[in-house]
């Protein structure tokens, strides 16, 4: 008999707000975090919007890591992983530190540390570039300040899959718990405001110029954003047996890879990780309630996904409400797909299910419910979360209705 | 931990290497045993900013020798590493591409940049031209998965494709991730290991940390245990295993090479500070011996991590020195001698030189080691080569900032392979 | 500059990003049908060669171009304007 897993804690630091509660209550009120870009000046550029999270203090999450010391990716982090155990309730000093993991997920790591070091290249003064540049920037930093600052010394993974990587870090931390390799593991995904991911996706035409409308008609591109979630995942009977409270289960997941094109996705591989999670999980289409979707709001991923989950679901895709908040918080990069975890989550231990904002016009090549623009409640007893990235990776993970 | 509960094993079908010293497991093995250095001038890039420096450079590495005439132009020196070695790997395996039209395959890396090079120099463009002229291809490889996507493409690898980022510990990572993937039945066939380029931004941060053998310098020094050590050389390449479930590999008449026996995952909180980085190393293989299903005193050679880092080394040779407290202490190399730091490649390399020794019955000395430390506590080390009769090996892979892995590996062949089944079954 | 060095300066662009040989594209070549190009690969071309004549050439105008012959009307109408 394989450990069932289940979701006992979420802590998340987003742009529409930090903690569980306070995001889960301005998603489901259409709440938007997208505002103009202040940590660079884009005067040269043709878009200048941004997700932004303004006003996040980190220093009440921090007690053994110097927080000055520690990059914004990094902090924003350990708040959401702090958050997590808060919420989970349990008494961190309850666990042996060695049964205790970390599995985080990201696009960019510290890529604040990258831009510095570009900024003193381009002006020719490299010799301002300190000892903190190669030690704070690498992307395994994010998931060793979380685990160093909670004292965690068990398994500690992390894994940069782009936009998927959430999902990635989620479905990793599930196979740690089921081969017994962890008694608690920490699942998420983080990512500061970068200029680079701003610039690349701005060269390519991506970013939507004021609004993000996933699946509307007139969908004018993603928006990208920062933020990072974290959920705190548990075999069930030690959940039981601490009488801690259950958010959902995780009953599994799938992965595939397009090995198509490095950033034009093929619809057969968001298909293939729909089906081997619904397979994982032994469940049907049908049983769906809710899909999350990757919903960047480009024209193409949204037609894709649309078609993609046609595919799996045949006409079962019609009754299943299948909404965006990257409508609300923008692409949050590799936080999106753990945030969105965290909603999948959420959707399944309420049966409320956030809206995708800004939904005016109906697509005809997107025709299925996205619970345009007001959030609902409706019984949610499984939830899929889609997630898909650059390098062909996608990503969906299944929450359930728990039943101990 | 109890010992795994799958009863799918995960062995080796085949090796892919692009190293400083070899592009092939049986010569990279010659050339360790020789005592080649890979370490040499720095060629790749300008370094005038530095002044002089060495690093184990993969020299006049040309994808076009291995590949053919094709276009690799959206495709960064990373990726053409990963390319490559993987090119390397199914080559060896008899993975051929209509063979990974018909099946899955798999692909995990490590890796502790991506290409930050890459990553570095879109940002740069855009500064200096203005964001118009950032460059799209760029762009597509800034993600820190863009090798694994890019070999994925090149190859048709349309299984599980994850990159393990945990610095140095990534290669030994991958390995570990990839073995679960077989166990749990998530996949029959992945390649894994891990991949870093040579670069100016990565070794002039590591030049600006301190973390370098000072090039140059008349008492630069980067044997690993030896006393007078007092930094790391950079070192580049791609190493990969080809992982298959057991039976799927015999059924289809593969090579096997070898078995990943057991692994083992864990962190040190201190960030390579203070002796619990030690006791991370003693955790980690005791969880791979374990892991296993395994005592101790049945590893007769490790491959360690060491790189000739003051504080790292020191905490390595205590951990190992822990493990086996109880037992006549196995042989131990450490490659990095003759390597260099390769970063996310490292933990592969460490795997594939132990592979290969325990194969050949030669387990390679550490290059250039005259002063060992006092009290490391370490008498498997030696200088030169040593007779390997053993068939279990260990493998550390140990991050500069907390990550810790530890991998048990097996000699094998389809022979013995069949029969071990049988005796399990 | 001549309109035979704005097209052997276009063709050495796409040679850079394609890996073709110069001489193997023709002067009316199509990017997709005949170049086989995909769109990230065209996008590539357009900003090399903007950067190249130092156009700066408005975003819609770079997505418009389909053959070799396109990019050599557009950066001889550029340059001209730039001129006048």
């Amino acid at each position: 008999m394989q450990q069932r897993i289940a979701v006992t804690g979420i802590g998340a630091v987003t742009p529409v707000g930090a903690g569980r509660q306070e995001v889960w209550e301005n998603l489901l009120a259409g709440r938007c975090g997208i505002s103009q870009v202040e940590s660079f000046d884009t005067a040269n550029y043709s878009v200048h919007v941004g997700a932004e999270i303004k006003d996040f203090d980190p220093t009440p999450y921090f007690s053994q890591l110097d927080v000055s010391r520690v990059g914004r990716a990094s902090q924003l982090a350990v708040a959401a992983a702090r958050q997590a155990v808060a919420d989970a309730g349990f008494d961190v000093s309850s666990i042996e530190p060695e049964r205790a993991g970390v599995v985080m997920g990201t696009t960019s790591g510290e890529p604040r540390e990258v831009e510095l070091f570009d900024d003193h290249y381009v002006a020719g003064d490299l010799e301002q570039v300190g000892p903190e540049f190669i030690t704070r920037y690498p992307c395994h930093v994010i998931a060793g300040h979380v685990a160093s600052e909670l004292q965690f010394a068990g398994v500690n993974v992390m894994i940069p899959a782009a936009c998927a990587a959430g999902n990635y870090a989620l479905a990793h931390a599930f196979d740690v718990l089921r081969s017994g390799r962890a008694d608690v593991m920490l699942a998420g995904g983080a990512d500061s405001f970068s200029r680079i991911t701003y610039t690349g996706f701005a060269r390519l035409g991506a970013i939507a110029p004021e609004v993000c409308q996933p699946f509307d008609l007139h969908r004018k591109g993603m928006i990208p954003g920062e933020g990072a979630a974290v959920l705190v995942l548990e075999p069930l009977e030690r959940v039981l047996a601490r009488g801690g409270k259950i958010y959902a289960e995780m009953t599994g997941y799938g992965l595939s890879c397009d090995a198509h094109h490095m950033t034009a996705a093929h619809p057969d591989g968001a298909a293939r990780a729909m089906s081997g999670a619904l397979i994982d999980s032994s469940r049907k289409p049908e049983d769906v309630g809710y899909i999350s979707a990757h919903g960047t709001g480009t024209p193409t991923n949204d037609r894709q996904e649309t078609s993609a989950v046609k595919k799996v679901f045949g006409d079962a895709a019609y009754n299943v409400p299948m909404s965006s908040i990257k409508s609300m918080i923008g692409h949050t990069m590799g936080a999106a797909s753990a945030i969105e975890a965290a909603v999948c989550a959420l959707a399944v231990a309420t049966d409320h299910i956030p809206p995708t904002a800004h939904f005016k016009d109906q697509d005809p090549e997107c025709d299925l419910d996205y619970v345009p623009n007001e959030a609902r409640e409706q019984r949610v007893e499984v939830a899929m979360n889609n997630a898909y990235a650059f390098g062909g990776n996608n990503a969906s993970v299944i929450f359930e209705k728990c039943q101990p | 931990m109890s010992p795994n509960q799958s009863s799918r094993r995960v062995v080796v079908t085949g090796i892919g290497v692009v190293s400083s010293l070899a592009d092939d497991p049986a010569d990279f093995h010659q050339a360790l045993i020789k005592g080649e250095s890979g370490i040499q001038p720095l060629s790749l890039f300008d370094t005038e900013k530095l002044g002089p420096c060495v690093a184990g450079e993969v020299r006049d590495f040309d994808p076009v020798k291995y590949l053919g005439k094709v276009n690799l132009r959206p495709v960064d020196r990373a990726a053409r590493l990963v390319i490559v070695a993987a090119h390397q790997a199914f080559l060896a395996s008899g993975w051929t591409p209509e063979l990974r039209q018909e099946h899955n395959v798999g692909l995990v890396l490590g890796t502790m940049f991506g290409s930050i090079h890459t990553i570095s120099s879109f940002d740069r463009r855009a500064l200096e031209a203005g964001p118009k002229y950032a460059k799209p291809f760029d762009f597509a490889n800034s993600v820190i998965n863009a090798a694994a996507g890019q070999t994925a493409i090149w190859h048709s690898l349309r299984g599980i494709n994850s990159t393990v980022a945990g610095g140095t510990a990534a290669g030994g990572q991958a390995l570990a991730y990839a073995t679960e993937a077989i166990r749990t039945g998530r996949s029959d066939a992945v390649l894994a290991g891990g991949a870093d380029e040579l670069c100016f931004e990565s070794l002039f941060g590591f030049h600006q940390a301190g973390l370098l053998a000072a090039s140059g310098e008349d008492d630069a020094c980067s044997v690993p245990f030896d006393t007078r050590r007092n930094g790391f050389v950079l070192g580049e390449g791609a190493g990969l295993l080809m992982l298959e479930e057991a039976r799927s590999a015999l059924d289809r008449g593969a090579t096997i090479l070898g078995e990943i026996r057991g692994h083992g995952n864990c962190y040190d909180c201190s960030r390579g500070q203070d002796e619990r980085a030690a006791e991370a190393v003693r955790r980690a293989i005791g969880l791979a011996l374990s892991d296993a299903g395994l005592e101790s005193e049945a590893i007769t050679a490790v491959s360690a991590a060491a790189n000739g880092s003051v504080l790292g080394d020191r905490h390595e040779a205590a951990g190992i020195a822990a493990a086996f407290a109880e037992v006549e202490e196995p042989s131990v190399t450490a490659v990095k001698s003759m390597l260099g730091e390769t970063l996310g490649a490292s933990g592969a390399f460490a795997t594939i030189a132990l592979l290969e020794s325990m194969r050949a019955g030669v387990l390679p000395g550490v290059r250039g080691l005259e002063e060992r430390e006092d009290g490391l506590g370490l008498t498997g080390l030696s200088a030169t080569n040593r007779e390997l009769e053993g068939r279990l090996g260990l493998v550390n892979a140990i991050g500069l900032d907390g990550n810790v892995a530890a991998l048990v590996i097996e000699r094998m062949n389809a022979q013995e392979l069949a029969q071990r089944i049988v005796e399990t079954a | 500059m001549d309109v035979e060095q704005i097209r052997g300066k276009i063709k050495d662009v796409i040679s850079n990003v394609t890996n073709i040989d110069p001489t193997e594209i023709g002067d009316r070549a199509s990017f997709v049908e005949d170049l086989q190009l995909d769109s990230l690969s065209l996008l590539e071309i357009g900003v090399d060669v903007d950067y190249e004549f130092k156009l700066g050439v408005p975003e819609e105008r770079l997505g418009e171009l389909r053959t070799v012959q396109d990019t050599v009307d557009l950066v001889q109408q550029c340059l001209a304007e730039r001129a006048a």
